[in-house]
């Protein structure tokens, strides 16, 4: 089992990469678990105390942590679906537009531009009754103007920030993936008489397949941990009614100051992801066999 | 060519080390300063002040460090945890010595000092009986009103009748109107209501008062003024959590009144200190409790020009207690991790004497001094003089507003009342929660 000059070469090359991975991944993630299992603060962060899965039990049993994981949980699909949704109608629509005159695109990209903590501050200003532009034109046109950050209206107004920045987003990769479809095969099926509508449904949605299952699962990642645009507007909300599983992380670890519970809290939403990313990855194999078989 | 490059190279390294050794050389103690506001404006006086002193040695110049004001005291605690000597002289508040005394050393600023600040000043800073800091700004509220709205009110006698049939219809209490500096809160309720145009349409503003209900701790210092002038407390002298009490019924259910009945803006549960100065320096607001510091904005008429000339102030109005103001101290202490303790010390003092004092007020800082102090000042900073009176008269800090878990209290009791407020919880399971969890943090 002697090794090739090329694997070895392979591994001299590889090494600064994994002593990157060692030190900036491996060393937090393994603090990270020592908390996760211990009672500690921040006046005994050098020495804390191995409770076992105590700091698990107490996070598990917090109505607060499960009001978090479930406003994650809705903010994060939603977002994802109407993002996607509405990218992919501007790239189907826009597509001559956007083909013809390559500058629009760098115009529908400029909300991704924005810092999202800049966001939430821009909106809490957009937003304000006295001094935001929106309810300034409501109230001059109705008579009166929503309570848009309010316990009632401050998930669906979230919601549309949210959507605002990142269709963009949604937009570049279905454009990309739209204007990669060879024209020959649009024309081989217009010359057989399929209408526009059937183009669409059978032919260009089914090659776009990939990149759509792509950018709702980059968009649900994205809102699931959302924080920065949802602390700069509500911050964790009235009652803690738009508290985000991020926000929960970071109030039990900063404002409580119950790190061991806070870091539980993250290494559980962290197996989440690996059982759903894992789930996605045994789901899509099993497809590939199915359609192989076919 | 590769000696010329590495001539250069060195040349280049020769020149940057020459540009940057002297502000090294000449800074040996670096103090972490609240930034962007007054606070920075001042410390940056005072240190330049210091710094051109005769007897300050080289090696004692101060050097000024400041970053962001949105998660300051979540880095200071991370920075002050972690060890790190990257300041020898950082930020403290009244509400958080507890949580960094762990990280500080006490200090021993004088005789002279009491002298300057007063005794209840100093103890603004004081933790387990300890200094561990120089009190530079004093923070508490003013109740802001419109002069100009009152003063018609007072004139005219169909308003009063409808005054009183407002309070009558909202407060279940015929009241008449009164000068501000005699308001009760139910005085100040009825107020409120009756500038709102929802309660009565004839109002001149939309709204009678603009509360700040977000769901942060700093707000709660804002409203827990009106339930301690009804007796409330966090904790009775046995160390028991006495957040369920009739005080704070009356302070939050006046609240969710007022909001209720449209007197503050619909969008008040997401308000803090600059969406209630905007909402001033609209016009459309009567009155309005707020911080001290605001007071430089919303009375300058270049920065509220619709409002400024109208605007003035009183202490918050009266309980059965009488009246109360909340206070805490902003102000500087020495890192415990700090590496040039001995020339800290030598700042923190001067810092603490009456020149430094004068020269921090001049430049716009907000201390407390003693009466025979701020008058040396009173021509420059007439606010100063209210700011030193209210305190001396109204000022107070609930038990266990100085712990470890004071901050984390503010956090509880903000979440649970907001939760009222916004109707998501009733009265009883908001106090009930809140007296669970401050029970918890305040026995550590």
């Amino acid at each position: 089992m002697h090794s090739t000059p090329q694997q070895r070469e392979g591994r001299l090359l590889l090494a600064p990469l994994v002593a990157f991975l060692i030190v900036f991944l491996s060393f937090p993630a393994l603090v990270d678990i020592v908390y996760a299992l211990s009672d500690v603060t921040f006046q005994t962060m050098r020495a804390p105390q191995i409770v076992g899965f105590r700091n698990f039990g107490v996070v598990l049993a917090d109505p607060e942590f499960w009001a978090a994981c479930w406003f994650s949980l809705r903010f994060g699909v939603l977002t994802a679906i109407i993002e996607c949704g509405l990218g992919l109608a501007l790239a189907i629509f826009l597509s001559p537009i956007v083909s013809r005159h390559g500058w629009t695109l760098a115009l529908i990209m400029l909300p991704m531009m924005v810092a999202p903590s800049m966001v939430g501050l821009m909106y809490r200003l957009v937003l304000h009754e006295f001094a935001g532009p929106l309810p300034h034109y409501l109230t001059l046109w109705f008579g009166t103007s929503p309570a848009f950050l309010d316990a009632n209206n401050a998930f669906w107004t979230l919601v549309v920030v949210e959507v605002l920045q990142w269709t963009p987003f949604a937009f570049l990769l279905f454009h990309v993936a739209y204007i990669s479809i060879p024209a020959e095969i649009r024309e081989a099926a217009a010359m057989d008489r399929a209408t526009a509508w059937k183009i669409l449904w059978r032919i260009e949605l089914p090659m776009m397949k990939a990149t759509i299952a792509i950018a709702l699962g980059i968009r649900f990642i994205d809102g699931f941990r959302v924080f920065d645009n949802v602390f700069g507007l509500t911050g964790a909300g009235a009652g803690g009614s738009t508290m985000s599983l991020s926000i929960y992380i970071y109030q039990s670890f900063f404002k409580g100051g119950q790190i061991g519970q806070a870091v539980a809290a993250s290494v559980l939403m962290f197996l989440a992801s690996l059982v759903v990313l894992y789930g996605a990855a045994v789901l899509k194999a099993q497809l590939d066999r199915r359609r192989m078989a076919a | 060519m590769t000696t010329f490059r590495s001539l250069m190279a060195a040349g280049v390294a020769a020149l940057l080390t020459t540009a940057a050794l002297p502000g090294l050389a000449s800074a040996e103690v670096t103090v972490l300063g609240w930034p962007g506001g007054s606070e920075e404006t001042a410390l940056r006086a005072a240190v330049e002040v210091y710094n051109a002193l005769p007897n300050t040695a080289d090696t004692d110049k101060v050097e000024l460090l400041f970053f962001n004001r949105d998660g300051f005291y979540d880095k200071l605690q991370a920075d002050l945890a972690a060890g790190s000597d990257a300041f020898d002289i950082n930020l403290i508040a009244t509400y958080s010595i507890g949580r960094y005394a762990p990280f500080m050393e006490p200090v021993d600023l004088g005789t002279d000092a009491e002298k300057v600040f007063g005794k209840p000043i100093l103890e603004t800073m004081q933790f387990e009986g300890k200094q561990y800091g120089v009190p530079t700004d004093l923070s508490l509220h003013f109740m802001y009103y419109r002069k100009d709205l009152i003063d018609a009110l007072m004139a005219d006698d169909a308003a009063k009748a409808r005054y009183a049939e407002i309070a009558k219809k909202y407060l279940g209490k015929e009241l008449a109107p009164k000068d501000p500096d005699q308001w009760n809160w139910d005085d100040w309720a009825a107020t409120a209501l009756y500038f709102t145009k929802a309660v009565n349409p004839d109002s001149p503003v939309r709204y009678g008062t603009v509360l700040q209900m977000k769901n942060l701790l700093f707000n709660m210092m804002v409203f827990q003024s009106l339930p301690r002038s009804y007796g409330a407390d966090w904790t009775d002298a046995s160390g028991k959590v006495t957040v369920d009490s009739k005080a704070y019924r009356t302070g939050l259910e006046l609240y969710k009144k007022l909001y209720d009945a449209g007197a503050t803006p619909k969008d008040s549960l997401s308000y803090e200190y600059p969406e209630t100065n905007a909402a001033w320096t609209s016009g459309q607001i009567a009155t309005a409790l707020q911080w001290n510091a605001a007071a430089g904005e919303l009375m300058n008429p270049d920065t509220a020009p619709a409002v400024a000339e109208d605007t003035a102030v009183v202490a918050p109005p009266s309980g059965p207690e009488g009246r109360k103001d909340h206070i805490h101290g902003l102000g500087l202490g020495l890192n415990k991790s700090s590496k040039h303790k001995e020339g800290a010390v030598r700042f923190l003092k001067w810092l603490a004497s009456e020149n430094a004092a004068l020269a921090y007020a001049k430049a716009g800082g907000s201390p407390a001094l003693a009466p025979d102090v701020v008058a040396k000042i009173a021509a420059d900073r007439p606010d100063l003089v209210k700011l030193g009176e209210f305190a001396g008269a109204y000022g107070y800090v609930m038990n266990g507003a100085t712990s470890a878990g004071a901050l984390s209290v503010y956090e509880a009791q903000a979440k649970e009342f907001t939760a009222y407020w916004a109707g998501q919880k009733s009265l009883d399971e908001a106090l009930a929660a809140a007296t669970r969890t401050m029970t918890d943090l305040l026995k550590k």
